[in-house]
């Protein structure tokens, strides 16, 4: 059960629940999450090699995969903020200009 | 032993994520993603990352998913402001369809490699020490080249968060 083939079919049941989730859903902020989702896919694939292999440097680039979706969370979830404001709704076809028209 | 634990985390994972996807209250679709992060967690801890277990728990679930839930009830979003999806259910359906082929494809790449037995060795492998030695030697310019990254994450936040909309200009 723990071989490969089960973690990998694990990953790649999570990678397509992110891409699901990103194509079909409106609300911007279940996108952000499944492509969260998918990132914890990969890192999970990442981690599985590097125990394949005996080599530490999957695990590094996991660990650098968090740090860099740490910071888009932070950009991401001010935008948001930004985004709601303006538009009073989670909705993703109200933002198909990237204008800030508060006025409208 | 481990059978079950991994049984348990794959069931645990797939079920968060896929609340996730369907939920219709951010907030419980929230919860389903960190249920799901912290089983991604648990199979580092079952995969000898042990360093990257705690890693996942302490940013992932600790800091990005309290965020989350955090700026969630700051917004204060009601049911109104959700976006109206009616063909939710049909679309995801269907992108599941249409992911399976891709995904079979992928199998059958996974399935020609060694398929060797993940067992849970006592060993240096994954802890702090060696993690920390290969970090601190090979990958000293791309961990630095992080460090920047953040910094222009902080600034940029930090130029959004100041930026005052036109209304407040006219006012």
């Amino acid at each position: 059960m723990t071989t490969l083939l089960g973690y990998g079919t694990i990953a790649i049941i999570l990678f397509s629940i992110g891409v699901i989730g990103v194509v079909a859903r409106r609300n911007i902020f279940v996108m952000y999450m499944s492509i969260e989702l998918m990132l914890n896919a990969v890192n999970l694939l990442l981690v599985v090699f590097s125990k394949l292999h005996q080599d530490m440097d999957g695990q590094i680039i996991a660990m650098m995969i968090i740090a860099i979706a740490a910071a888009e969370a932070a950009i991401f979830l001010t935008v948001m903020i930004l985004l709601f404001r303006s538009k009073g709704s989670l909705d993703s076809d109200l933002f198909i200009k990237l204008k800030p028209e508060i006025n409208r | 032993m481990i059978d079950i634990f991994f049984i348990l985390f794959a069931i645990l994972a797939i079920g968060g994520a896929i609340t996730m996807i369907t939920a219709e209250e951010p907030m419980y679709a929230t919860l389903g993603l960190l249920i799901s992060i912290l089983s991604v967690g648990g199979f580092f801890a079952l995969l000898n990352a042990s360093f990257l277990f705690m890693v996942q728990i302490i940013v992932y679930a600790g800091a990005v998913l309290t965020l989350f839930l955090f700026l969630l009830m700051f917004l204060n979003i009601k049911k109104e402001d959700l976006p109206h999806e009616p063909k939710k259910y049909m679309l995801i359906t269907l992108g599941a369809v249409l992911m399976i082929p891709i995904n079979m494809l992928i199998f059958k790449a996974l399935s020609t490699l060694p398929n060797i037995d993940m067992v849970l060795v006592e060993s240096d492998f994954g802890t702090i020490k060696a993690l920390g030695m290969q970090l601190y030697t090979e990958w000293l310019l791309p961990f630095e080249l992080i460090s920047v990254l953040l910094l222009v994450a902080l600034i940029g936040v930090i130029v959004l968060a100041k930026q005052k909309s036109k209304k407040e200009i006219k006012q």
